[in-house]
């Protein structure tokens, strides 16, 4: 058996976040999301429940959006990972979607906001121009408790449009 | 949301994922985890060894049997793969329209049908769609291979034919046949939610199958309506007329969602539903 | 959806106010630069994680921490036992018998719902310390529950809290006008056996949770939190903790969502204090969100018995007659204030005079309830709501004709209800014309026949409510007249600092509100800049000078006391900008004009200061001056009119402003398994002066959405053995994306004739949506034996009861007429 056969109770993983290689000694038992969170100090990332149900701490794993709180950061061994702080470019420019979020008002509290910014951004990537119904879908597993969605589901609309109308 | 110390390891064959879950006490496949993390976070199980089957490719293939008569899914293929399928489309489309309504995007991403039917959670949507669709599982062990019908492999939450260190490899359902259809209905908790009761229906020339999802600890199928519409009269009223008493033969739970009464009225309307359905489908 | 603006401004705008600029708060949080409790560390920080108790009623015996210290990792616990030794038991808000709860922040002696903390235990990683919460051995004898306060009043129930002598934590009788007569004079009495308003919350999406840090050079505590109302924190936490308020620095950043649902950890921080003090080292708590559905500020649950109402042959609402049972849970962490709040708006948007309220609140092994989004006010529009929809089905009027007649209407503004408080503005009829209007009241009928010949039951409903802000604590005595709280306050700084930044400081805590953007709208137009110009500190931060005791973001009043206190600062700066450019100048303040960041001379563009060189000339360049110049640092403390209500009465104003909501909504119901989707609604909002309409509109939306989700899917429902089934958003259903509505929105401006900038507070929506969707509901049903709605939460399986037993519910209402 090769190293990665032989169950061990840690793990060296390699991972490409933001674009940038991170190696690490993580337990097996860590959650993807506390790598992010408190190994990786990336704290955009957020956790809002304990079940996978919230969608808060949604971030992009080769591409596809992840429940980060529902994978182990093992699992994310050898994967591109891409999360909130990877949007906007280093001089503070914000993707044509963040910008939508203000333009929209689409979020108040902002705890959300991440994880609803990388499912949108997964849609977008796939569907350039996302119908409400299509927005609605991609956004399902993304909970909100300020909102109540509407100016969300705009705001990702208008992206695909153009703009905010 | 903390889990316990527990040991992990990614084999790279299926030889090797069989020989580390039988050669260690404890030891648990680990699917797309949508389940088994959140079910360890909650450490309502708390397995000793984690077998990751991520870079297993052969069982996230989609493709057919020699015969060409059933489409086989590897345990690994996920929800998204299932939407995204050409072959599902053409040989069993059912199976994309309910894998789509699974909980939300990042769930389809990353379950898989392995782990959805291992789970057997009684509102998961696959149990009771695969006994409809009369669904084969394919399970490997150090002794070799053999094949499980669904009926058989769903046995209790979380307890199926797949035994201490034994795999489950592949899902074959047999390819869609002229004249029939397919269709799945229930009550969900919410657009895309928990279903409260789920039933899926099969309708062939040779019959009808219907599974009742929710009311047990693992699909229950109706075949005392099966039977009632073995005639082939899948006119409104002889349907409605079939369905009758189906609610009174189950015994389902009680909770916060749902009485056991209202799961019983779920089951004949739900069921009637799916049927009519699946059967205008097959009309086509 | 459709924004519809009915009236612009009816007052003076500047530049900034009235328009929907973009918030200040956006680029940080859409880039995951907000910070928010749980993103702050500290080195050699221990995570704290609570030992909870699976009984909902049992006494503690042993406590065995042996395995759990042996742990490696570990670094301390904390017992009850040590708690009940270093802390006086929380000050109790209530008079006897509540006032006789002994309270702390672990349970000490015993526990009394499940989900109580116990013990915590700290240690260096999060799972090990939960690891080790997991090795406390603790001996439990259970002993008999009781969860519904209905039974728990009765004698022979069990006593959570011997010291009460019973379950009772409150009751008293309101009665105003002359109830008797009303019922003399009725042409109907409408009688309701039993109306029930369901227990929930507003599940902020981000739980609560603590960094604290002790110093032992000054004895003081530096509390990293979300705590929403810090000033209600701190005299909660300072007696118990015996320190003085000096020692406790509140600091609050981003916060995740409150609804009021963060205002009563004080236990926890309690708890993060002593074991920051005894372990030496910072202490983080992070609550998990099974932890915040089982112990944290449920709403209040509440039952209304032997309602009746008096009602004239034309329809006139006369008055009402009822007894309300409410739930507190195990402890009174906030009340029993929610025996006193409901009364703010005891009638509802109706003009009738004679009204008697019986109250009684008892305790339960439940989760102790705390202010949610509508405290108690909620509960008592719902029933007045209801009252209406089911007295015009049972006399045959029609629900908007009969409201129509008895709202309060615009000519009698400002209005003095029959408990003294004065609902400030509005026009209720106007605004139901426009929800109408905006869901398509004039075709209800054929897409009721559509949806039929779609196996549909298709309803309509009206949710008229109030939410009213800014509180005159003094109705805190109408509960217990020992408590010495009155009034109301906030507090803001605006300065101008040495390269001219506009500086403000707030005392309160916005969880998502903009504060930092509307109060730059304030300043901005108060001292003639740009918004960009305003710098608004995050959060809130004892340290800093802007805070007083009622400071923080709670029951609808930041557009009031907030904003008042911005505009009083800002106000008071503009003064001193104006009187340092006459000093510099040698002319008089009067000459002075402030605008596009310079102070001029009025008339002559070249004599012209810009702010940065006012900024400068104070802090840095201030020597000539024969008299000394303004500091351009100005505090202002906003502080409401109010007097003291009249205890004997139970009368006086207990709100400065009434916000005011009228929602619409149709439903569409399959008759086969009663599944219930709300597939229209319409929200207007009448909240006086809108500083910035967006945001405004904001509030109304996620109201919304708590409404619908409450009245169909929310519920914290207990069995018998007091487990919760609802523990998490597995089973607590909040609405998704695919469960929404289309929505339109349309507002009114009835400026508010008591407040510095005609605003209302707003943003708690008063709970329309419920009302509205329960009065839909039972719209929808008429044709299948028209059962009653006697609940505010009607999830599937209640609504297919409904259809299936009509009679059931029809039983419980009766009337009698002369």
């Amino acid at each position: 058996m090769t190293v990665s056969t032989t169950p061990a109770t840690s793990r060296a993983i390699s991972v490409e976040i933001n674009g940038d290689t991170v190696e690490r000694e993580v337990p097996a038992s860590r959650l993807l999301v506390h790598f992010l969170r408190d190994d990786l100090d990336l704290t955009g990332t957020h956790v809002g429940c304990d079940t996978g149900s919230c969608g808060a701490c949604t971030v992009l794993v080769d591409g596809l959006a992840v429940k980060s709180c529902s994978i182990l950061a093992v699992q994310a061994d050898g994967a591109s990972v891409r999360t909130v702080e990877g949007l906007a470019s280093d001089d503070g420019e914000l993707t044509a979607l963040q910008q939508s979020f203000k333009d929209c008002h689409a979020l108040q509290c902002g705890y959300c906001t991440p994880g609803m910014l990388m499912s949108a951004t997964a849609l977008l990537e796939r569907n350039p121009h996302p119908s409400e119904a299509d927005v609605k879908l991609a956004l399902q597993g993304n909970i909100c408790r300020c909102t109540g969605y509407w100016n969300i589901i705009e705001a990702v609309v208008a992206v695909g449009q153009g703009g905010a109308a | 949301m903390l889990l316990r110390e527990v040991e992990y390891a990614r084999p790279a064959t299926i030889e090797e994922a069989i020989a580390l879950l039988s050669g260690y006490d404890g030891a648990r496949a680990l699917a797309g985890g949508q389940t088994l993390v959140n079910v360890m976070k909650a450490r309502a199980a708390a397995p000793d060894v984690l077998v990751d089957l991520a870079d297993l490719d052969e069982l996230r293939r989609i493709g057919f049997s020699a015969d060409q008569s059933a489409l086989e899914l590897g345990a690994m293929v996920t929800s998204t793969q299932i939407g995204a399928s050409s072959e599902v489309e053409v040989a069993r489309p059912v199976l994309a329209e309910v894998v789509s309504t699974i909980a939300d995007v990042q769930v389809r991403n990353r379950g898989t049908i392995g782990g959805n039917i291992c789970v057997n959670d009684p509102t998961n949507h696959l149990p009771p769609l695969l006994v409809a669709l009369n669904a084969t599982m394919t399970i490997r062990s150090v002794a070799g291979e053999r094949i499980v019908a669904a009926e058989e492999f769903l046995i209790g939450v979380y307890t199926t034919a797949v035994e201490e260190g034994e795999l489950l490899t592949k899902v074959s359902v047999p390819t869609r046949r002229p004249g029939s259809g397919d269709a799945m209905d229930g009550v969900t908790l919410g657009a895309h939610g928990t279903y409260l009761v789920s039933a899926a229906a099969s309708v062939s020339p040779g019959g009808v199958r219907i599974a009742i999802g929710c009311v047990s600890a693992a699909p229950v199928r109706a075949t005392a309506m099966e039977q009632r519409l073995a005639s082939g009269d899948f006119s409104e009223a002889s349907v409605r007329a079939a369905a009758e008493g189906l609610g009174a033969s189950l015994d389902p739970p009680s909770d916060v969602h749902a009485s056991a009464d209202y799961r019983r009225h779920l089951a004949e309307v739900s069921a009637v539903r799916a049927v009519l359905r699946a059967a205008q489908r097959a009309k086509g | 959806m459709t924004a519809v603006e009915t009236e612009a401004g009816t007052r003076q705008h500047g530049a900034a106010m009235g328009v929907s600029v973009p918030r200040k708060e956006d680029n940080r949080l859409v880039q995951g630069q907000g910070v928010f409790f749980d993103d702050i560390k500290r080195h050699g920080m221990g995570y704290l994680h609570f030992v909870r108790s699976p009984y909902a009623h049992a006494r503690i015996g042993g406590i065995d921490l042996t395995a759990a210290l042996e742990l490696p990792g570990v670094l301390g616990t904390l017992t009850g036992d040590e708690v009940a030794l270093l802390t006086d038991p929380f000050f109790q808000i209530a008079a006897p018998p509540g006032g006789h709860v002994r309270d702390y922040a672990l349970a000490v002696g015993k526990v009394r719902y499940i989900g109580e903390a116990v013990v915590a235990v700290v240690a260096d990683t999060r799972e090990r310390a939960r690891d080790a919460a997991e090795l406390v051995m603790v001996d439990y004898e259970p002993l008999a529950v009781v969860v519904d306060a209905r039974e728990a009043l009765r004698e022979s129930a069990p006593v959570l809290h011997e010291e009460c002598g019973g379950n009772l934590s409150y009751s008293d009788v309101w009665e105003w006008g002359d109830v008797d007569a009303a019922f003399a004079e009725a042409d109907h009495v409408v009688s309701i056996a039993e109306l029930h308003f369901d227990r929930f919350n507003s599940t902020p999406h981000e739980c609560s949770g603590a960094l604290v840090e002790y110093n032992r050079g000054t004895a003081q505590w530096t509390v990293y939190t979300n705590n929403q109302f810090p000033g209600f924190a701190a005299i909660m936490m300072g007696p118990a903790l015996r320190a003085g308020l000096d020692k406790l620095r509140l600091v609050t950043q981003d916060i995740g969502g409150g609804f009021g649902n963060k205002i009563t950890t004080h236990p926890q921080l309690v708890v993060c204090c002593l074991l920051a003090r005894k372990l030496k080292r910072a202490i983080q708590w992070t609550e998990w969100r099974t932890d915040f559905h089982q112990s944290m500020s449920h709403g209040n649950e509440r039952w209304f018995q032997d309602t009746e109402v008096a009602v004239k042959a034309d329809g006139t609402l006369l008055g009402f007659r009822t007894k309300a049972i409410d739930d507190a849970g195990a402890f009174l962490r906030y009340e029993p204030l929610g025996g006193v709040i409901w009364s703010q708006v005891a009638g509802g948007l109706y003009r009738w005079r004679n009204l008697r309220l019986e109250f009684t609140q008892a305790m339960t092994n439940k989760a102790p309830v705390s202010p949610n989004r509508g405290y108690s006010r909620m509960q008592q529009l719902w029933f007045t709501e209801r009252v209406i929809d089911i007295v015009a089905q049972q006399l045959g009027f029609d629900p908007v004709e009969i409201r129509k007649l008895n709202y309060v209407q615009p000519e009698e503004m400002p209005y003095e209800t029959p408990n003294g408080c004065v609902y400030d503005s509005g026009d209720y009829p106007r605004m139901l014309d426009l929800a109408l209007e905006l869901i398509g009241y004039e075709t209800i009928e054929e897409r009721r026949a559509e949806a039929a010949a779609r196996g549909k039951l298709l309803g309509l409903g009206i949710g008229s409510t109030l939410d009213s802000g800014t509180n005159n604590f003094g109705q805190s005595q109408l509960v217990n007249p020992a408590l010495q709280f009155s009034g109301n306050n906030e507090v803001a700084t605006v300065k101008l600092d040495i390269f001219g930044e506009v500086v403000v400081t707030l005392g309160t805590t916005p969880q998502g509100q903009g504060h930092e953007t509307t109060a730059a709208q304030v300043v901005a137009d108060s001292i003639g800049c740009d918004v960009d110009m305003v710098n608004v500190r995050v959060g809130h931060d004892s340290y800093w000078n802007s805070h007083a005791g009622f400071s923080g973001t709670y029951a609808s009043q930041f557009a009031v006391t907030g904003l008042g206190a911005v505009k009083g600062a800002a106000d008071l700066l503009a003064g001193e900008m104006r009187q340092l450019a006459a000093m510099v100048f040698h002319c008089s303040p009067g000459d002075i004009e402030l605008g596009g960041g310079f102070a001029r001379i009025i008339g002559n563009p070249d004599a012209a200061l810009p702010f940065m060189a006012l900024g400068a000339i104070v802090n840095a360049n201030n020597a000539g001056f024969l008299e000394d110049p303004p500091t351009l640092n100005c505090r202002f403390v906003y502080r409401p009119q109010f007097d003291v209500p009249d205890l004997e009465r139970k009368f006086g104003n207990l709100t400065l402003t009434y916000a005011t909501q009228i929602h619409a909504c149709v439903v569409e119901i399959d008759r086969e398994t009663g599944v219930t989707e709300v597939v229209d609604y319409a929200a207007v909002e009448d909240c006086g002066v809108r500083i910035n309409p967006r945001i405004v509109e904001g509030q109304v939306m996620g109201a919304t959405a708590h409404a619908i989700g409450a009245a169909l899917w929310e519920t914290f429902a207990y069995d018998e053995d007091g487990n919760l089934l609802t523990p998490n958003f597995y089973d607590y259903h909040v609405p998704h994306a695919l469960d929404m509505p289309p929505l339109r929105t349309g507002a009114l401006e009835s400026p508010s004739p008591f407040t510095p900038l005609g605003t209302k507070g707003m943003g708690e929506g008063g709970g329309g949506g419920i009302h509205c969707i329960c009065a839909a509901i039972q719209d929808a049903l008429r044709v299948v034996g028209a059962p009653v709605v006697t609940d505010s939460h009607n999830p599937y399986h209640r609504v297919w009861e409904l259809i299936r037993h009509p009679e059931r519910s029809r039983q419980s209402v009766e009337v009698r007429s002369r």
